[in-house]
């Protein structure tokens, strides 16, 4: 009688040994590789993939599809991996409904990358976010395309709220930075994001158990090809809710002009909110892309966005909802200490993202409901997720 | 020698006086008046120099810094594994002696052939296992991974032998374990002073080899073939309290060293293909740290595999329950060495028995032994996580029940009865010889039909019935028995009780197997029960559970029935199902679709699973009616559930992990049989499949942030909220103020109070009745600041001194006490989900798909080793190392020779490329490798850490060269791409020379090739620089250059340039285990081409340019030097070339004309010539008297002239004397005289 609990999801099952280079000698490797249905979760697989050096394979790729197979921004994201690593095989079939990847090792260096428009370049950098730390050499990469869009988490979301995290694990020090250069929203694109990290050996366990109290609300306003002015009836709404809790509120406007405005008009709203223990909660919210729907009025989002926030508070917890994935990756790959981290309700993401860290590292977290403590005033229920590490070690990164 | 021989004065002591009186004192307190030294001497001790202060602070600081290490997060588990004590030495050395003496002594059982690891416990808190390392190169470096203690065994008589270097080599490379010597063969020793020599200078060796005061241990002779008592008894002291040094590879890899090993292969399929793969379970302790399920392991000699499964099972050689007593009982000194046939396990050519000699049991039982014991808990261990998880669920409901007890009682006095045990058939060892071949198919009938009895009816009888017809009488007393024994063993299991029947261990497995086909009618009932147990379940309400559990054991009276219940919750015990409840309104839409699939499924998971629970025992009613009892108020239960649940938060472990689970438990149905095929609503699974790749977690449409109450529900996450008790500002200021709120300000003298205290005065003056309460407050006051005061100091205190060192260790500390702590609630069979199988934990790992070899061959005098890899371990790469060759290895490496490596667990030939790094960066080939440098080593290998240690060897086979470690070194970096180049020098020739500028040709062939470089430099022989500048159309390859001189047609033009290499990428694991038995050590693999050629007896062609042959040398010619007239002109005449010629022979008319004598004058000629020679003698002779005369008189005269010499200086000798004498007179007179004036 096989142990039940620990077999692994339908959609996953052992694959046979590549007939590729590794079955020459008689048993030399048995590294096998993991199965997948569909596109959802690409990023999330092929990530993990190239940290585990895990081979995977992706199949029915919108294989129902009136257009089946891959998407060119999937394309694009794989050309992105293939550049920072070494050594990666891809193989694709015919109609693009299959995938097959073999990781290299993380190489890093100075890459330049034009993302494709159809999503943000959130999109890429959520990946470069979780694969920097373990390269060879530090990354700067240099990432073009469409900075802000609706689907996709911007890059100032990112700046404001997974580079702090990404100081709580011990990746940290000047080399870490994220800049937007040029801000470009979607559907034109045209913006430009400098985003360089260092690499580090080892990520340092965590315990981030109390989120504390939100102590200032911070946030940028952006307007490009639009009058200057929307930004400012942004600020203005985004304040009529938020001055209800906290007085220190500040909200930046930030109209890019000529070169640096890329190619479409669009305005939008980040905010942030920081607690007194160093979390940042997050929501964000920008204008539907030109010819995609009805446009909104700056009024409105700003009042959406705000809520969007205290929706973000209310869920609470030590990382916001757009990070959770991250931070869940950060402790999987801590050294073989335990880990603390309370977050706010697993988004359906992070709960796939769960299941593909126990398929590729086998590690289990622990999750407990938190209930606030005494009255019924902190928001709903936290969860609070602990691991042990799989003590994993850089092992791109070269000794001399 | 009379004087050397007398007496010397013996010492007086002093009885009397300041001295003896000095020495009392200090013999009485001699130590009091020391110890004050200091206050007494102050001077002495005073600063004499803050420069020199300082520098002693400075190197006291220094020296203490440098004890530091880096502290690390002690990740050491509670209950360690066994240590792993390896005994190494050359052959004849005593190894086998010396373990056989150790067991002895730890736990007075003797053992024959030490074979495969032995694990005893040898105190309280320290088990030990053995492992004997063979001289084979293999072995040795194998142990030297995985030991914790190396006892190193030295035979004195002879000295050191190679291969105690070759281990302490090893050992450098792959971390140091804890080294002892231990020498043997001292009675051969007759001298004692030459023993004494011996000892010393094997001693200084060791340290020189080990380090600086290593422990040599002296076993200094034999008696009745073992050592003595008292020396091992020491030797096992030292062991047992010995301190281990945490390893770097052994701590962040587990590794398993089997001590079990179990082949599960279907016996049709072996018999079918005797080359078909294998299955195996191997057995062993866990170690180095956490082990996770289904990852990957290598076994050294054998290859990789995937683990298909990972179970514990209870310790086979289990420390003692802690005990306050010194010593252990004889109960507790358990031995453990199933390889060996101890602890009633035998191997056997594919198959294990569990022996027991029979006369034996009976007494044993009623003794409780620790064989038995042991033998016990091994029939236990088969149980996988599933069934123990079942056990665990038992504990549940037996505490309670006190029924249980006695029940175990009765089943324990009923199976003590020795009646089937006595007979066994199988115990002669004369059977087993044939019941070995035919006793699985045997087993498995008997078992076959003991269920076909129960079954609707099966028909694979008829297989089985062919084999074994020869034996069937005595087969029929078999299956009887074994049916017998198999109902007992089941009694057993469960029970836990010490009687146990022989069984084969692999029965177990099948067992279950084999009972899945049944009870098609009860289904739905209990499905019906399960699911709604279910519904419960899934609250995670275990107290309810609980509850239900005992109603239905305290109303049920068989034992039988019971197991049935503990069955039936073991099945949803396993993990969280997800049950509808739970999931049904938990999470948004399209969660609940995939919760709705993952609920048909699971309703088919549990159906096996109850069919499993109760095919186990034939009852049925009993069953029904428990379950029936279970429905009692079920739709209550449920609704309520449902609202509690609606009100808690969900589920959210059976959320993430649980569905896959459910899926996974489909997947199984499916291959049991079609059977249960699920129609699953596939459009949905794949359109969320497809759904777009996102992050975002879009907000709840329920709540409307419009809302005040919404608002009001977020507020206190502000820091303008309210705040917890511990943490308001306004509180703290509170408390603050009481506590130091009263203070005397000594300036102006006067006394400032807390405001309470001063109300709390007034309140006294006034108010009487009050007092006693207020005091009570007042008190509790008083402890609370006391405390508080009592912390801050505690604080301050610690932190006094507090370094960087310190808090980076406080913060290691504290994170092994969270690390050790976090998961202690949890029970052991969720625990390893989240953190892996601790180390310390008796672990069974299934590896599937071994080669048949590893079974077939099978020696557990050779060590089984299961190393864990870590993530990205399992693939391949190019490793650049840094090598070294081995000082004392023979002969250099040469390049691209195939050389076997021991790196990370492996064992490997690979090719290596040797290089070396140029000032630039640029990594240049090497042929060899240098003498006594480090150099570069590139290989395709194992992805292993950086940092890595890694020796090489050139072959395992046979101990030919005289030291066999070639190379040290360690891994720096990994690729996918390699950068190695090699030096490429192109020539060609001019064939046309302008003044700077020359074409040309024979460097290249095309004119593509030219272009691609163009603008390089190039350089004749001679050194003239030059650059090519741009290809010629003819000929093909020709190019333009110019140089910063004229070339000549005879120069030779040459570029300069690298070439990059590939690396071979050959990986060839070294499968050493999978040799047939006395083979092992044999492994060849890749030849070298010098091995070949020399086995193929090939000789190499030799370009005949290389050949030496005779020098021959033609003659140089110079042609005669040419002044030009005008030159010769204007040169001085010194210079100028003379003219003349050589003087021509002298004219005959200028040559005398030679004479002729007449024979007259030729006779006076002669005679004056005669005459001549006469007197030139004659005056010779008188000249040389005349020299002797005059040498004589020259010697008299110098003579004469020396005593003459010798004369005058007496004579001045004595004038100067007499002129001292006169004038010292003077002096005197002189003085006299002065005197007499005076």
């Amino acid at each position: 009688m096989t142990c039940r609990s620990l077999s692994y999801s339908s959609c996953l099952k052992h694959v046979y040994p590549h007939e590729g280079t590794l079955r020459n000698n008689n048993n030399s490797m048995a590294s096998h590789g993991l199965i997948y249905d569909g596109c959802n979760f690409f990023r999330q697989r092929l990530v993990l993939s190239t940290l585990s050096g895990k081979r995977v394979k992706i199949r029915n790729i919108r294989s129902k599809d009136d257009n089946p197979g891959l998407r060119d921004f999937e394309a694009s994201f794989i050309r992105l991996l293939d550049k920072v690593t070494n050594g990666t095989r891809i193989e694709i079939n015919q109609t693009g409904t299959m995938l097959f990847y073999q990781p290299g090792l993380l190489y890093g260096g100075t890459i330049e990358h034009e993302c494709n428009t159809q999503r943000a370049i959130g999109f890429y950098l959520e990946a470069l976010l979780m694969l920097a730390p373990f390269m060879k050499n530090p990354l700067r990469a240099t990432l073009k395309g469409v900075t802000n869009d609706p689907v996709d988490p911007s890059v100032d979301l990112l700046k404001s709220t997974a580079i702090p995290l990404m100081k709580q694990f011990g990746i940290d020090g000047e080399g870490l930075e994220l800049k937007v250069v040029k801000r470009g929203v979607a559907p034109g694109g045209g913006g430009e994001v400098l985003f360089r990290c260092p690499v580090r050996r080892t990520i340092r366990p965590v315990q981030l158990t109390d989120p504390g109290k939100i102590k200032r609300i911070r946030g940028i306003a952006y307007s490009v090809r639009v009058s200057p002015q929307m930004a400012n009836r942004i600020v203005d709404s985004a304040r009529s809710i938020l001055n209800k809790f906290i007085p220190d509120i500040y909200i930046y406007t930030d109209h890019m002009k000529g070169a640096n405005s890329g190619k479409s008009p669009g305005f939008g709203l980040t905010l942030v909110a920081e607690t007194l223990t160093g979390s940042f909660l997050s929501a964000e919210m920008s204008s539907i892309p030109q010819g995609q729907g009805d446009p909104v009025l700056p009024e409105d989002l700003g009042r959406n966005c705000a809520k969007l926030l205290l929706e973000e508070i209310y869920r609470g917890g030590c990382v916001d909802s757009a990070n959770q994935s991250l931070a869940l990756l950060y402790m999987t790959l801590g050294q073989q200490d335990v880990s603390k981290a309370l977050l706010g309700p697993l988004s359906p993401y992070t709960i796939e993202f769960l299941r593909h860290v126990r398929d590729f590292f086998q590690i289990m977290f622990k999750i407990e409901t938190r209930k606030p403590l005494d009255d019924k005033r902190k928001g709903g229920d936290k969860v609070l997720m602990t691991c042990v590490g799989a003590g994993y070690a850089n092992i791109s990164k070269s000794i001399k | 020698m009379e004087d050397a021989q007398k007496e010397q004065k013996k010492h007086q002591q002093k009885h009397s006086g300041p001295k003896a009186e000095r020495k009392k004192s200090k013999r009485q307190g001699g130590a009091t008046e020391e110890k004050d030294e200091r206050r007494r001497n102050p001077k002495a001790f005073a600063v004499q120099s803050a420069v020199r202060m300082a520098k002693t602070f400075h190197r006291a600081q220094d020296l203490k810094a440098k004890k530091h290490h880096i502290p690390v997060v002690d990740r050491s588990s509670l209950e360690p594994p066994p240590v792993v004590v390896v005994v190494v030495g050359p052959p004849k050395v005593g190894k086998s002696t010396l373990i056989r003496c150790l067991i002895k002594n730890f736990t007075r059982q003797k053992m024959g052939d030490i074979c495969g690891p032995v694990t005893i416990v040898s105190g309280k808190k320290r088990r030990l296992t053995f492992i004997e390392c063979s001289n084979d190169i293999s072995t040795m470096i194998d142990l030297a991974k995985v030991a914790d203690l190396v006892l190193m065994l030295i035979d004195a008589s002879f000295g050191f032998e190679m291969e105690t270097f070759e281990f302490l080599n090893i050992c450098q490379v792959h971390g140091f374990p804890r080294i002892m010597g231990v020498l043997t063969h001292l009675d051969s020793f007759r001298n004692n002073k030459a023993l004494r020599k011996t000892k010393k200078r094997l001693k200084h060796r060791f340290w020189t080899e080990v380090y600086q005061g290593a422990k040599l241990f002296y076993l200094s002779g034999m008696v009745y073939g073992e050592y003595q008592t008292q020396e091992v008894k020491n030797l096992g002291r030292f062991i047992s309290v010995m301190k281990f040094r945490p390893l770097v590879w052994q701590t962040s890899h587990p590794y398993v060293v089997a001590d079990r090993m179990e082949d599960l292969t279907d016996p049709e399929q072996v018999r079918v293909d005797p080359k078909c793969d294998r299955t195996v379970s191997l057995y062993g302790y866990l170690r180095g740290t956490y082990l996770k399920n289904k990852g990957q392991v290598h076994i050294p000699g054998v290859g990789d595999f995937s683990v298909a499964d990972v179970s514990f099972l209870p310790d086979p050689c289990p420390l003692p329950e802690a005990q306050k007593k010194r010593a252990l009982n004889e109960k507790e000194r358990l031995l453990y060495a199933p390889m060996a046939g101890v602890g009633g396990v035998v191997y056997d050519k594919d198959a294990v028995y569990i022996d027991l000699p029979g006369g034996h049991i009976h007494q044993e039982q009623e003794e409780g032994r620790p064989t038995t014991e042991l033998v016990q808990s091994l029939i236990g261990t088969h149980s996988t996580l599933d069934a123990k998880m079942a056990a665990s669920k038992v504990s549940l409901f037996s505490g309670t029940a006190a029924l249980a007890g006695g029940d175990v009682d009765e089943e324990r006095g009923k199976s003590a009865s020795p009646g089937p045990v006595e007979s066994l058939v199988w115990d002669p060892e004369a059977k087993r010889e044939r019941r070995k071949a035919v006793f699985m198919e045997e087993e498995e009938e008997a078992e076959d039909d003991d269920d076909d009895d129960d079954d609707e009816g099966s028909d694979d009888e008829g297989s089985d019935d062919g084999e074994s017809e020869g034996e069937e009488e005595e087969e029929e007393n078999v299956e009887v028995k074994e049916m017998l024994l198999e109902r007992e063993e089941k009694t057993d299991r469960k029970q836990r009780t010490e009687e146990v029947p022989p069984v084969k261990r692999r029965k177990a497995e099948e067992e279950e197997v084999a009972e899945m086909p049944a009870f098609a009618d009860s289904e739905d009932e209990l499905e019906m029960s399960e699911e709604d147990r279910e519904v419960i379940k899934g609250e995670g309400l275990i107290s309810e559970l609980t509850s239900e559990g005992e109603g239905l054991t305290s109303e049920d009276e068989s034992g039988e029935e019971k197991k049935q219940v503990k069955k039936r919750d073991a099945g949803p015990g396993d993990s969280g199902h997800c049950s509808e409840a739970e999931n049904g309104d938990s999470e948004n839409e399209s969660m609940e679709q995939e919760v709705s699939i993952t609920k048909v499924l699971g309703k088919e998971g549990k159906k096996s699973k109850v069919r499993q629970g109760e095919i186990k025992d034939g009852d049925l009613c009993y069953e029904t009616a428990g379950a029936l009892r279970w429905k009692e108020g079920l739709t209550q239960k449920a609704s309520e559930a449902f609202l509690r649940q609606q009100r808690a938060a969900p589920n959210l472990r059976k959320l993430v992990y649980g569905t896959v689970v459910e899926d996974g438990a489909e997947e199984d149905e499916e291959e049991l049989g079609g059977m249960f095929k699920v129609s699953r609503p596939d459009t949905v699974k794949r359109h969320r499949a497809d759904l777009s790749d996102c992050s975002r977690f879009p907000p709840d449409a329920g709540r409307d942030w419009d809302l005040d109450e919404m608002l009001d529900s977020i507020r206190d996450c502000f820091v303008t909220g309210k705040w917890e008790e511990g943490q308001d500002a306004a509180m703290l200021l509170k408390e603050d103020e009481e506590l130091y709120g009263d203070f005397e300000d000594l300036e102006t003298g006067t006394l400032h109070q807390g405001r309470n205290q001063g109300d709390q005065e007034d309140s006294d003056e006034e108010q009487e009745e009050q007092l006693v309460k207020e005091d009570e407050v007042q008190k509790n006051k008083r402890l609370e600041k006391k405390r508080r005061l009592k912390e801050r100091f505690n604080s301050e205190y610690d932190n006094e001194d507090a370094t960087y060192f310190d808090d980076l260790k406080e913060e290691m500390q504290k994170q092994a006490e969270l690390n050790r702590t976090e998961f202690d609630d949890v029970d052991d069979e969720t625990r390893v989900q989240y953190e892996g199988f601790r180390p310390g934990m008796y672990v069974r790992l299934e590896v599937p798909s071994l080669p048949c070899e590893f079974v077939t061959h099978f020696d557990p005098h050779y060590p089984i080793i299961l190393g864990a890899l870590g993530p990205s371990e399992g693939n391949v790469g190019y490793l650049q190392t840094r090598l070294k060759k081995h000082r004392w290895h023979g002969r250099i490496l040469k390049t691209r020779d195939p050389l076997i490596l021991s790196l990370g667990w492996r064992r490997f030939q690979t090719v290596p490329l040797y290089h070396i790094e140029d000032h630039n960066g640029r990594h240049r080939l090497l042929k060899y490798t240098p003498q006594h440098m480090h150099c570069g080593a590139t290989i395709w290998g194992p992805i292993t850490p950086q940092g890595t240690g890694f020796l090489a060897v050139q072959s395992v086979a046979g101990t030919k060269s005289s030291f066999r470690i070639a190379a040290t070194g360690v891994v720096l970096d990994l690729d996918k791409s390699v950068t190695i180049v090699k030096k490429l020098k192109l020539i060609g020739y001019p064939y046309k020379i302008f003044k700077n500028t020359s074409f040309i040709k024979g460097m290249f062939n095309t004119v593509l090739e030219v272009a691609k470089f163009e603008g390089a430099s190039i350089r004749t022989v001679s050194g003239v620089r030059g650059q090519i500048k741009k290809a010629l159309s003819t000929p093909a390859g020709a190019y333009r250059a110019t140089f910063e001189d004229r070339l000549l047609m005879s120069d030779i033009v040459f570029l300069r340039s690298w070439f990059p290499v590939s690396v071979p990428q050959l990986y060839n694991p070294v499968t050493s285990l999978l040799l047939p038995a006395g083979q092992k050590d044999s492994w060849t693999g890749m030849r070298t081409m010098g091995q070949l050629k020399h086995d193929l007896g090939l000789r190499n062609k030799p370009s005949t340019d290389s050949l030496y042959k005779p020098v021959v040398r033609v003659q140089r010619r110079f042609n005669p030097l040419h002044i030009p007239k005008q030159l010769q002109k204007a040169l001085p005449f010194k210079s100028k070339p003379k003219q003349d010629q050589a003087k021509a022979a002298t004219p005959r008319h200028l040559q005398r004309t030679a004479v002729i004598r007449e024979p007259h004058e030729r006779k006076v000629a002669a005679l004056l010539s005669a005459l001549s020679t006469v007197s030139n003698y004659k005056s010779k002779k008188a000249h040389a008297a005349q020299h002797a005369k005059h040498k004589d008189f020259l010697r008299q005269k110098e003579k004469q002239e020396e005593d003459k010499m010798k004369r005058q200086k007496e004579a001045r000798k004595k004038l100067h004397r007499m002129m001292g004498q006169k004038e010292k007179k003077k002096l005197k007179s002189s003085l006299k005289g002065t005197g007499q004036d005076d």
